[in-house]
């Protein structure tokens, strides 16, 4: 069996417990939510870290709940299973709720956790390997070496958001709630990223993700995530996109968001491309005119490598298709897009 | 090295093992529960499926050191727990699983088994398609799954002559 | 001799069948329900060391120099093992034994076994592997079996009689293949191209050994073959074969990847001897996908020439097989890709010429329909065409070529029961063929494909003619019957299998068998799991062997009844008169007067094959005492816009001449028709440019889950065969070949596109699609 580095397992109550168990020893330490991104990649020696600080006993980090005026707060603790059942949630974010749908396999989702699938690590088939394997090839870029194997001279690293989750969540424009050694933070999720595969994030990996807020949606707000991948379970996305549209009292699309995944090392908005979608009404031509638009924008804008298994070039043929159906989808409230 | 109590198959174990190891470990190695299989190494079979609090979970990507007081069950667990309940033989779903030859080679069916458990606790008439989704994280390599869909209905018709 | 007794195939007790026939529960199926089963990894023992591999980063490289010091000082590591030691060669197939422990002078691929190291605990074997230093020269790397046919330099292995990357040519000729080209009314010549898929059975490989201080060795282990494990660590361990035991411990799935001797037995082995304590080794999945010895790569020229009837005249082959690094059952393979495509049709003329070639990959080997599922699928196409070309239906030109039971085929193969063409009757009733092929809207089709395969070989692997099976049985005071098979259950119900027959036989429950398989020192010799032979052999050993003990419980009865032993039956476990009806005795009671009247009961019973084959060179190997027919019929969808194949349904009839246990043959025709569905759609074991294996991992080798996998209809068809057990033949292999073609052809009759390159990608579809509207 592959083994997990040897470390010492720690069990904080709280929060500010949990972070400081992060800070107080000189090696590397890593929080473990579900388990089911980090446990993998330590069996595959791709982080080592002296100390694991579990977050299963923090309450803080569990619930989901809404405030009076309806926005959201989903505990990072919160399951993709929960979050997939939950019945206000899927009645407010139905993109959020489809794409954690799609998440893995049943047993991962109801082990990994909202906050582990937004902080998860990139992937790159060069990257999620064994020691062994990756030092067959001199390892590459993201960790112990220093090519890259997606890009031959590549300094760059480009491996990818692979998270189901995240584009659902730009597209409802979640913020994320932090704890860190000099307090709490909340950012816009949007301005989490950074494009650099080794780590795709603008804070560190000891600060806390602690809880999500996603605030209420327009009245009529519909949406949708579209996912491909070669099977109908397990497997990790190999283009995803989600997609809100809101609608004005007549009908028209008053505001719309896309934002696709598994592409590079951050998840990728499509913000021009939404706004071809306002003003035009689901059912009348201008909708379908402008979702051809869309799609043949976000084909254009959307450039999938060989960074993740599966032929890019096709990949990049299915952005526009992917596009298309998971625009249609929303607008008739349907979805997700999913080949099964 | 910890001491951890784990509450598995309804005791309580006092169990010595490294903090690194999973649950899987543990169990296999550590308390002789062999029941719970290794088939991927690292989440992707569904072979070391077990139940957390009634949740089937992957024990090859649990820490040990992560689930005490947590209610464990594994396939051992069944037969007792039948029994202690008052029933006779074998744990229904076992029983159908047997009854319909999904048990091939086996390696899979612990984990399979405690999937369909879980969903018939939750859903105890559950379609064909309700069946392939909760089954979707165990991959069986021998029956082509049409044998443990006849089982998971047979158990949940309860005709187990 | 008694070996080669036909049994018959009716009913023993003129009762009809009691057992056979009927859904009787598996003997071991309650074990693996609950979790008492043990496999190998199960086995834990007092003082038991860790073994871990350490394995070739390089695909093909001399090693120059290994030290092993720094791991040996490493503290927990109580052995360390490198190839010098153990350097006797074996291999599966005696001719060809390229193959040792751990490497000695060169490896031969990413992932060949070079170190090995015994530690207390995981951990401790782990690091030790890496601070194990080997200095390499690495060599030039064949990755394409192209390109090996073509390069005698470097030779992947150096010390044989041909300086070239040739492992095997096989080039026979069957009438004259050239003559009817001119004679044709159609002629069809494609290229064809099967890819590199693997077993993935669900437990990984595992070992566990233990020499005793009387200098025996056992050896537990995740194998199909414990025998040729027994002879070959003899060889290579030069130990008397009488001082070791191999024992099968409960198999988690096999499907041939576990029927070649593999590293960790011999490693295991010598650890345990060399430290004196028990040693376990337990793959990782990705050291599963690296050992390998999957589908063989094929790219294949066919070329058919047909009369405008449809009737085929002529089938001209020539095959490129990738080997990989090591020859496993190459041999066999190279001789199976031709040899076995002689039916279910009636070819006049044939010609094959096949070449297996080494390269820098994992080694590849005998996978489920071993040999020729490649042949099949390219086969099957081309007939598809000809009968499009030639605007005949499908089926209707799979029954005109017909090859007809009891008969024999171009290449001398003895063909016993034929029940093709009720297969293929039944697939055309259950998918409502007539009303549906051609006439489904664009994007959905059926397809059809029919097939054979051997029920066993009478190539013994290694010449002898001693039994190819054999089984002993036990009598006790209680009423049991203990069976002692050879007989590898690997999950396909092998230990049931005798259970039933036995319990026929004899006319007792199967309640009362208990059945002791695949341990050397307990049981009587069978070849293995492997070739589709087990129900067919084992079984008639077993019939062999019950079948002489019954004549003695019966005389026994009808000597203290003083009656004709034509008027004792046993039925059911009891013993009744046929001459008064009120007269009985348990079974139990019939066993203590045969022990009384003969002493301690037991019997033996054995399997040989008959004299089969071509009088020529090969002409042995492909020869079966029976083979089974399949056909298939599959229903597809084509996403036009994403090129996703799904495959809805597939109506699957095989012909396991009768059905021991339908549900047990059911559930080895639906593994096998959902096996080969997920070659045609989702499964690679791909290569990167580095020549290492891009994904070794159940993640990125993607067997089909629940949601994924096809309806499958499964259809028994009983062709009651007169040589096999009862009448069966195999189930557990035959019906993996037409499913593949089956699901080709839908796709033409989907969208109209002729795929003929596996696998079929949605981008190879999108690709045909583009290239169908372009011509148009």
């Amino acid at each position: 069996m592959l083994r997990l580095p040897k470390f010492e397992v720690k069990n904080p109550a709280t929060v500010e417990e949990a972070v400081a168990m992060m800070m107080e020893i000189h090696g590397e330490a890593r929080f473990l939510a579900g388990g089911t991104d980090l446990n993998p990649n330590m069996k595959h020696g791709l982080f080592t870290p002296e100390r694991i600080v579990a977050l299963g006993g923090i309450e803080e980090m569990f619930g989901v709940g809404f405030d009076e005026s309806g926005n959201a707060r989903i505990g990072a603790m919160v399951t993709l299973a929960q979050v997939e059942q939950h019945p206000d949630l899927r009645r407010a974010f139905p993109a959020l709720c489809q794409a954690a749908k799609l998440v893995s396999s049943p047993q991962l989702r109801n082990m990994g956790t909202l906050g582990g699938n937004v902080m998860l690590d990139t992937r790159c088939q060069w990257y999620n390997q064994t020691y062994f394997w990756r030092n067959a090839l001199g390892y590459c870029l993201k960790k112990d070496g220093s090519k890259c194997h997606v890009i031959e001279g590549g300094s760059k690293c480009v491996a990818a958001a692979s998270n189901d989750t995240a584009p659902a969540l730009m597209t409802l424009n979640a913020e994320l709630e932090f704890a860190t050694t000099s307090g709490r933070v909340r950012m816009p999720l949007a301005d989490l990223w950074q494009a650099d595969g080794i780590w795709n994030k603008k804070i560190p990996h000891t600060d806390l993700l602690v809880a999500l807020h996603v605030p209420k949606p327009a009245a009529g707000s519909r949406g949708a995530y579209g996912k491909l991948r070669d099977r109908g379970s397990i497997d990790f996305p190999l283009f995803g996109i989600a997609v809100r549209l809101d609608f004005a009292a007549d009908g028209s699309i008053s505001d719309a968001a896309l934002c696709a995944v598994a592409l590079q090392a951050r998840p990728w908005p499509l913000k021009k491309a939404a706004e071809l979608l306002i003003g035009t009404h689901p059912g009348q031509a201008s909708f379908n005119d402008a979702v051809e638009k869309v799609a043949m924008l976000a084909a254009k804008q959307c450039r999938p490598m060989p960074n993740i298994p599966g032929d890019h070039e096709y990949r990049h043929l299915m952005v526009p298709v992917y596009t298309r159906r998971t625009l249609h989808a929303a607008a008739a409230g349907e979805g997700p897009v999913h080949h099964i | 090295m910890r001491v951890l109590r784990l509450h598995v198959n309804g005791d309580c174990a006092e169990v010595a093992a490294p903090e690194h190891w999973t649950l899987l470990e543990v169990l296999r190695y550590k308390l002789g529960l062999t029941g719970s299989k290794q088939g991927c190494d690292k989440g992707d079979c569904g072979a070391c499926t077990v139940l957390i609090d009634g949740v089937p979970t992957l024990a090859c990507l649990s820490l040990a050191a992560t689930v005490e007081g947590k209610q464990i069950t594994t396939i051992e667990g069944l037969v007792p727990a039948h029994r202690a309940a008052g029933g006779e033989g074998v744990d229904p779903v076992q029983n159908a699983f047997d009854k319909t030859g999904a048990l091939q080679c086996g390696f899979c069916q612990p984990g399979m088994i405690l999937s369909a458990k879980a969903l018939l606790a939750k859903n105890p008439n559950p379609s064909l398609k309700e069946i392939q989704e909760s089954l979707a994280g165990n991959l069986c390599r021998c029956t082509g799954y049409t044998q443990i869909y006849e089982a998971v209905v047979l158990a949940a018709k309860g005709d187990l002559a | 001799m008694a070996a080669r007794d036909q049994h018959g195939s009716e009913a023993p007790w003129d009762q009809g069948f009691r057992v056979i026939g009927k859904e009787n529960r598996k003997v071991d199926g309650m074990a693996k329900a609950t979790g008492e089963a043990i496999y190998t990894d199960d086995i834990q023992l007092p003082g038991m060391l860790h073994a871990k591999m350490l394995r070739s980063p390089h695909a093909h490289a001399r090693i120059l120099s290994i030290d092993t010091s720094k791991a040996e000082a490493l503290p927990g590591v109580i052995g360390v093992l490198v190839g010098a030691e153990l350097p006797v060669r074996y291999g599966v197939i005696p001719w060809t034994p390229d193959e040792t422990a751990l490497a000695v002078d060169k490896v031969r691929f990413i992932g060949d076994e070079v170190a090995a190291v015994a530690a207390l605990d995981e951990d401790t074997a782990n690091a030790a592997i890496r601070l194990i230093e080997v200095e390499y020269e690495i060599l030039e790397s064949i990755l394409d079996a192209e390109k090996a046919l073509i390069t005698p330099e470097p030779p992947i292995h150096e010390d044989r009689k041909r300086r070239d990357n040739i492992s095997k040519h096989v080039e026979l000729e069957f009438g004259d293949v050239e003559a009817q080209v001119s004679s044709a009314d159609i002629v069809v010549e494609e290229d064809y191209s099967f890819h590199s898929t693997t077993h993935a059975a669900m437990e990984p490989h595992c070992a566990v050994a233990v020499a005793n201080s009387d200098g025996r060795l056992t050896l537990w282990s995740s194998t199909q073959i414990t025998h040729y494990v027994h002879r070959a660590l003899a060889r290579v361990l030069q130990l008397d074969p009488a001082r070791i035991r191999v024992i099968q411990p409960c198999l988690g799935g096999g499907f041939g990847g576990k029927s070649d001797p593999f590293s960790l037995e011999f490693v295991v082995a010598q650890l345990a001897i060399k430290t004196g304590r028990p040693v376990k080794m337990l793959w990782t999945r990705e050291e599963v996908f690296y050992a390998h010895r999957g589908r063989h790569p094929m790219k294949m020229h066919y070329r058919t020439t047909a009369k405008a009837d449809g009737t085929i005249t002529g089938v001209d082959a020539k095959l490129l097989i990738d080997g990989g690094a090591y020859s496993s059952f190459g041999l066999v393979t190279t001789y199976y890709s031709g040899q076995l495509l002689t039916g279910p049709y009636d070819f006049p003329n044939y010609r094959f010429d096949s070449t297996r070639v080494f390269t820098n990959r994992p080694p590849n080997g005998p996978k489920r329909g071993h040999g020729s599922v490649q042949p099949r699928f390219a086969f099957e196409v081309q007939l598809d065409e000809i009968a499009q070309r030639l605007n005949i239906d499908p089926i209707e030109i799979r029954r005109r070529n017909f090859l007809g039971a009891h008969t024999e085929t171009v290449n001398g193969q003895r063909i016993t029961s034929n029940g093709f063409l009720e297969c293929l009757q039944e697939v055309e009733a259950a998918s409502d063929w007539k009303a549906r092929h051609g006439k489904l809207p664009h994007g959905r089709g059926i397809g059809v494909a029919g097939s054979m395969y051997i029920s066993g070989t009478n190539y013994p692997v290694y010449p002898n003619k001693m039994p190819q099976a054999g089984v002993q049985l036990k009598i006790d005071r209680s009423g049991l019957v203990t069976v002692f098979t050879g007989g590898n259950d690997i999950g396909q119900g092998s230990n049931s299998m005798v259970a039933y027959l036995v319990a026929e036989e004899l006319g007792i429950q199967p309640s009362h068998i208990k059945v002791i398989a695949a341990d050397t020192d307990l049981c009587p010799v069978d070849l293995g799991a492997y070739s589709s032979r087990v129900t067919f052999m084992v079984g008639n050993a077993a019939i062999d062997a019950a079948r002489k003990l019954r004549h003695k419980l019966v005389e026994a009865v009808a000597v203290a009844w003083d009656v004709a032993q034509k008027d004792v039956r046993f039925m059911d476990g009891t013993v009744v008169d046929l001459s008064a009806a009120a007269r009985s005795m348990t079974h139990v009671e019939a066993f203590h007067l045969a022990e009384e009247m003969f002493d301690t009961l037991g019997s033996t019973g054995a399997y040989n094959t008959p004299t089969l084959g071509g009088d020529y060179r090969g002409g042995t190997i492909g020869s079966a005492p029976a083979y089974s027919f399949t056909a298939h019929v599959a229903e597809v969808e084509v996403d036009t816009e994403t090129g996703r194949i799904t495959v809805h349904k597939v109506w699957a009839a095989h012909d396991c001449g009768r059905a021991l246990n339908p549900m047990i043959v059911r559930g080895q025709i639906e593994g096998s028709t959902y096996m080969g569905a997920a070659e045609v759609v989702l499964e690679s074991h791909d290569l990167n440019r580095f020549g290492l294996h891009a994904g070794p991992s159940l993640l990125d080798y993607r067997i089909p889950t629940a949601v994924d996998t096809p309806e499958l209809a499964a259809r028994i068809i009983e062709s009651i065969d007169p040589e096999g057990p009862f009448g069966a033949k195999e189930a557990g292999e035959g019906p993996l070949h037409s499913t593949i073609p089956a699901i080709a052809n839908a796709v033409f009759d989907a969208v109209g596109i002729r795929l003929r390159h596996l696998p079929f990608t949605p981008a190879k579809v999108l690709a045909a699609l583009r290239a169908k509207e372009e011509q148009a």
